[in-house]
């Protein structure tokens, strides 16, 4: 499974990829919306891991324009724990994981969204 | 009782929600680099059950991000802290500098998701105010709040404690889009709030700066 993962947090973002990878999968980052764009034009992802909050573009942005370049990447959020992000999150039909995630339920998102 | 002392108490609330959700999401973040990095040290101590060596520069590094990362949260507790703190006094002598340091570190996750920077600019003496300290902060973080509408992204504000004429006040510096109506356009409790605490707000349309004027 090649994964996109999209976090403005590095040191998460990057150890989050570490720990896929060791699982096998094939993971790329961005810390910003711009870069995981620019990855996205140059690669296909199964699935993209997108933080809610972000500078500038946020993770419901940066999915409307991943899905214009990919239709058929599938989606799943992170969000802070209690806010309004999580009802968006859930209303775009996406699976969401409030932080810290349990890398396991993690993975286990991931494949529902991809089986769907 | 009457509209002011209402609009007051609801701009106070918003205020507390507003920093109490930034810091709550802030600490969040810690939380999850923390638990990433636990994690990662699960998965090493598995691998090297299995027989595979322990890089010794990895756990090292895994170690320094546990430590910055109770660095971070420590100060942001401290920030909270001080903030819970300020409304232990109803009027008191306000240090304006370290006023504006705790409200642009607040403020700081807000700027950050706008791109924006805060610099707080040290005076040479300390300039004090007897004032409100949490009517203070509040209006900090209203004019703030529309300053970072009126910049643009990558810019950065500059705040500077400073008394002129006998009056204590607090300047913020690099506001490109500064207009002249930017005090219109400021939520109408700032109003208030100018009132309650005795201030002024000062436009300059020219330099690009706010004078937020106490006594």
């Amino acid at each position: 499974m090649r994964v996109l993962l999209v976090d403005d947090e590095e040191e998460f973002v990057t150890t989050l990829a570490e720990r896929l990878t060791i699982r096998g999968f094939a993971v790329e980052y961005a810390t910003k919306a711009a870069d995981a764009l620019v990855l996205a034009g140059k690669n296909v992802y199964d699935i993209a891991v997108l933080d809610m909050k972000m500078p500038v573009i946020g993770g419901l942005q940066l999915r409307e324009m991943l899905e214009r370049q990919h239709p058929e990447m599938k989606f799943i959020f992170l969000t802070g724990h209690g806010s309004e992000d999580d009802y968006r999150a859930g209303s775009t039909g996406a699976g969401y994981l409030v932080k810290p995630v349990d890398i396991n339920i993690l993975i286990q998102k991931m494949k529902e969204a991809i089986e769907q | 009782m009457h509209s002011e002392y209402d609009s007051l108490g609801e701009s106070g609330l918003q205020f507390f929600g507003k920093v109490s959700a930034s810091i709550a999401h802030e600490i969040k973040n810690v939380l999850a680099i923390i638990n990433e990095n636990a994690g990662l040290l699960e998965d090493l101590t598995f691998a090297a059950q299995k027989g595979a060596a322990i890089d010794p520069d990895r756990l090292n590094r895994v170690c320094l991000q546990f430590n910055k990362q109770i660095l971070r949260a420590d100060e942001i507790l401290k920030n909270m802290s001080r903030f819970a703190h300020s409304v232990d006094r109803f009027e008191g002598q306000v240090d304006l500098h370290e006023l504006a340091v705790l409200v642009s570190n607040l403020a700081g996750r807000p700027a950050a998701m706008r791109k924006l920077s805060i610099v707080v600019e040290p005076p040479a003496t300390p300039i004090i105010a007897k004032n409100n300290p949490f009517l203070v902060q509040n209006l900090i973080w209203l004019c703030l709040e529309s300053a970072f509408g009126a910049t643009t992204a990558g810019g950065t504000l500059r705040l500077a404690a400073e008394r002129n004429d006998g009056r204590s006040g607090l300047r913020i510096c690099g506001i490109d889009g500064l207009t002249e109506d930017f005090a219109a356009q400021l939520p109408a409790v700032c109003a208030d709030l100018l009132d309650a605490s005795g201030a002024k707000l000062i436009v300059d349309s020219v330099k690009k700066d706010l004078n937020l004027v106490l006594t």
